[in-house]
């Protein structure tokens, strides 16, 4: 029988990765680890001015140095008509009108709007030609006033970084009724009020963005690191002259992490592209760490006013924000969808609040654009909530915990439609905050605080219960079951693994059904010739595309019962399937799934649809201690309960949440990306000016999982975890060190302090000193 | 033009003689003509430890090394910790404790820990954590890359 197996290595085992043993002995197929012959290298010459006119790109030398194949600017582009990646209709200004925003050129045009946008490249014979030849490119700019931060875009009169508007402001959304939340703020028992700081992220895959382009005969191929490669494909047919979806291939070997970064199309990956259809030679660009910094897009990036009126008893009548996000100089649909759509979906989160009065606008600054960064929206919008619950708690003098517990929605209320029209189909909040605060022994906080304080220092604890969307919206997935006759089960999948181990994953569900062996089974996957869909974003792979490998392999067993039924002479009716055999019940009489497949090929593909999205959440809780002599936070308790449905990959869902969650500190503390105010130069544009999180940070999580309460509109039941532990991090660690410091005797001036909480930003609040 | 200097490396248990431009990084001549791509590169600034190679027992990012300096070292990469289709001791405890996840700075993770287990066979948690401090990993929060070679140490004794 199958059970033994399937209960080893099947759906909810602890099994070994199936992509480990290639990636320990270095034998990853990275983009950048193949080298196709003939092979020619671009390096790009990008803006050292954050506003300004283009006045003339001189790439006379640069053409004449050895080695050289071609230089190509953005006045070259737009003659050849390569168009700017398309933005999206629907966005709409305060005033009604269009959101336009500048062009996202492939190469810039006539205009720069932010230090490090891409103005010409160079091809050459190899790497160190093409970098030389890049720095003999001269561009000369006749500079224009910038905005580097959202102050200085939103001053009345300021610069304006599109051509044809007004102001900044590029696009507006409102949700709920000012009138009647205004009504319930003038009524209210309690009113709290934040400013909220969200700052801009670098995502930071440790493989920088990379691209090999190539000719397969008039084919263009692009082999490069994506999560999402049919959205190049299409990003190609939209942007370069007689690139079509047919006529174009995107190749994905492995992805050295994406987070989101490496969602859509970068304007570098067309030129890429371009360059060898023009050249018809391969053409491979591989990122510099600074060029990611500059023009790979960037997370967050946005601050709000947040405000919460309660009644007497601590029940939040309203929630009003009006947020303001910096959505760079030449934002795509992403970037304004996450700060005006994604974000506010959540922005009531689990708590039972009907009256919001939400005003979010995407604001256009001198800046790299925004884009998809873990959590995309989420996180910022959860940071919000959920720092206001406990300045609620703190203005009424009660317990952080017990005050989200009497605004949680309740198990009776679902399927429960917020306040945004989003649909919740499962949660048990209260049972996920109770085995939560068991898991942090929050009751035996006193006596740690106490123990803390003797040896000088300031502990501090934080909570964030909290859930988010996930899905992206994009709910189908096909899946296509080969059994082949060299002996494989192999699945063809849409979404992209990028470090996350989804392949592993769906082999364990296949098994589920199949009872091969784990190494009879694989996935195929990055190759538009072989599948195409959404990707791999917005932790959706697992409950759209996983649900459908079930689906297709069930669907190959009865396929495969019509033929053992012929083979074997035998009603269908009387077979029976076990282990990769077909028996007649009763008999000694058989034959192998991949004798079958060697008599005849053998497909099936299934296509399912999720009939929402899953609503992970969980219950965060953190401490931490300050010291007082320096300002240095260190987190030394970190539990947390998570219920993210029915878990396919025990093991891997722990490193996605752990994982998660030190990346979600790594906002809290250290990381932030500063461009300078007055000249809009980048200042942290390499990994020693902007702090990842180390090994020397804290590791000693206390991490579980409630399986449930399945989420209801998927047949796994499973909900999505890649970015969970990212948004409940953040808050959790930074309502901990407010609650230090207001207990250090700040009181409610705490809740000042913004991100990223580094030591000098903690020890100007101690000593009430601005951390400018 | 001068020719190129003359490089014998003993790589991963062979000697290689190769050619190198005076300028050439041992990074780029492993992932380069030697075409060994396990070995990479995430950063610009010497910070991510991801080229991290073991030359004459030393834990070195190979991007900080010129080629040309490694001549006559004894150097391995990760392609030269497997032995027989066995594998090493830490490799193995990287996959049986999930310690990676995109796997791009797992070679340089793996490096780090071998020369600290060379030196140190029971290294203590803090000798793990100061081993690995050059070593920078986005997706795993490094709690899983530290249990890895915890039981590596064990694994080894």
């Amino acid at each position: 029988m199958s059970a033994v197996p399937a209960m080893r290595f099947g759906s909810g085992a602890a099994v070994r990765r199936v992509e480990d043993p290639a990636l320990v002995q270095g034998q990853g197929r990275f983009t950048d680890d193949f080298t196709l012959p003939g092979q020619a290298y671009v390096a790009f010459v990008r803006s050292t001015c954050a506003h300004g006119r283009i006045v003339a790109v001189n790439t006379d030398e640069a053409r004449a140095m050895p080695g050289v194949l071609a230089v190509f600017t953005g006045a070259d582009l737009a003659a050849a008509g390569v168009k700017p990646l398309p933005f999206a209709p629907g966005f709409k200004r305060p005033d009604g009108a269009g959101a336009v925003p500048p062009p996202r050129r492939v190469l810039a045009h006539e205009v720069v709007r932010f230090v490090g946008e891409a103005v010409a490249a160079v091809v050459a014979e190899t790497r160190d030609a093409a970098k030389h030849a890049a720095n003999a490119v001269v561009v000369e700019f006749d500079e224009l006033p910038a905005v580097a931060d959202l102050e200085t875009a939103l001053a009345a009169g300021a610069p304006r970084v599109g051509p044809d508007m007004p102001d900044n402001v590029l696009a507006e959304a409102r949700y709920g009724d000012a009138a009647q939340a205004e009504a319930a703020f003038a009524a209210a028992a309690h009113r709290v009020a934040l400013d909220i700081v969200n700052q801009r992220l670098a995502p930071s895959p440790m493989e920088p963005r990379a691209v090999l382009a190539y000719l397969d005969g008039e084919r263009l191929t692009l082999r490069m690191s994506t999560q999402m490669p049919t959205g190049i494909r299409t990003a190609l047919a939209a942007c370069l002259p007689g690139c079509t979806a047919e006529n174009t291939r995107v190749l994905v070997g492995d992805v050295g992490g994406g987070f989101g970064m490496k969602t859509g199309a970068h304007p570098e990956d067309l030129l890429v592209g371009w360059a060898a259809l023009q050249l018809k030679r391969p053409v491979k660009w591989q990122a510099e760490r600074l060029e990611d910094f500059l023009s790979g897009v960037q997370g967050r990036g946005a601050n709000a006013r947040a405000e919460l009126a309660l009644d007497a008893h601590g029940k939040v009548l309203a929630l009003r924000v009006r947020g303001v996000a910096n959505v760079g100089a030449t934002p795509g649909p992403v970037s304004v969808a996450i700060p005006l759509v994604i974000g506010p979906w959540v922005s009531t989160s689990i708590y039972d609040i009907g009256l919001v009065d939400l005003q979010f606008r995407a604001v256009l600054t001198n800046n790299a654009p925004t884009g998809a960064y873990r959590g995309a929206g989420r996180p910022e919008a959860i940071y919000i909530i959920e720092r206001l619950m406990d300045a609620a708690a703190r203005e009424m003098g009660l317990d952080g915990a017990e005050l989200r517990r009497r605004n949680m929605i309740r198990p009776a209320q679902m399927p429960y439609r917020n306040a945004l029209g989003q649909v919740y189909d499962s949660g048990r909040f209260e049972q996920i905050l109770d085995q939560g605060l068991a898991l942090a022994d929050w009751n035996g906080f006193a006596a740690r605080r106490a123990a803390s304080r003797a040896r000088g220092l300031l502990r501090g604890r934080g909570i964030a219960t909290f859930l988010e969307w996930t899905g992206g919206n994009a709910l189908e997935e096909t899946v296509r079951v080969e059994v082949t006759a060299d002996g494989f089960v192999e699945l063809t999948i849409a979404t992209m693994p990028m470090g996350q181990g989804i392949a592993t994953s769906y082999v364990q569900l296949a098994h589920d059904v199949f009872g091969v062996p784990l190494e009879r089974i694989r996935v195929l996957h990055g190759d538009t010739e072989r599948a195409n869909g959404f990707g791999s974003a917005g932790s959706r792979s697992l409950f759209t595309a996983g649900a459908a490998v079930k689906v297709a392999s069930e669907r190959t067993i009865d396929e495969g019962r019509q033929r053992a039924a012929q083979a074997l002479e035998a009603p269908v009716g009387d077979i029976e399937y076990a282990a990769g055999r077909f028996t007649v019940a009763g008999t000694d009489l058989g034959v192998d799934l991949f004798e079958l497949a060697r008599q005849e090929r053998f497909t099936v593909s299934a296509d399912t649809k999720a009939g929402g999205p899953s609503w992970p959440n969980g219950c965060h809780v953190c401490e931490v201690e300050v010291d007082p002599a320096t300002g240095e936070v260190q987190i030394v308790a970190y539990a947390s309960v998570n219920d993210i449905g029915r878990i396919v990959s025990p093991v891997i869902v722990r490193g996605q949440v752990e994982g998660g969650a030190v990346q979600g500190i790594g906002q809290a503390l250290c990381e932030g990306m500063v461009y300078d105010r007055a000249s809009g130069q980048l200042l942290t544009a390499s990994f020693m000016d902007y702090a990842l999180p180390r090994v020397d940070g804290f590791r000693a999580f206390k991490t579980a999982f409630d399986e449930s309460i399945p989420c209801l509109t998927n047949t796994l039941g499973a909900k999505g975890v890649g970015e969970l532990g990212t948004i409940g991090a953040t808050p959790a660690v930074v309502n901990a060190v407010v609650d230090a410091l207001a207990d250090a005797g700040l009181g409610r001036a705490a809740e000042q302090v913004q991100m990223p909480l580094t030591p000098a930003v903690v020890w100007a609040a101690l000593n009430g000193r601005p951390s400018g | 033009m001068d020719p190129m200097p003359t490089i014998t490396l003993h790589l991963n248990g062979q000697r290689v003689q190769t050619q190198a431009e005076p300028q050439t990084l041992l990074v780029e001549l492993l992932r380069g003509p030697l075409g060994l791509t396990g070995t990479h590169v995430g950063c610009d600034t010497a910070q991510c430890g991801g080229c991290t190679v073991i030359v004459d027992g030393q834990a070195v990012k190979s991007c900080s090394v010129l080629a040309v300096q490694a001549d006559g070292a004894k150097v391995t990469s990760v392609e030269g910790l497997a032995q027989g289709g066995q594998l090493h001791p830490v490799q193995e405890a990287f996959v049986a404790c999930h310690g990676l996840q995109c796997g791009f700075c797992t070679p340089g993770m793996l490096m780090s820990a071998v020369a600290l287990l060379e030196e140190h066979p029971d290294p203590s948690e803090a000798q793990i954590v100061d081993a690995l401090e050059g070593n920078l990993c986005r997706c795993t929060g490094y709690v899983n890359i530290v249990a890895s070679v915890r039981k590596a140490a064990e694994l080894s004794r």
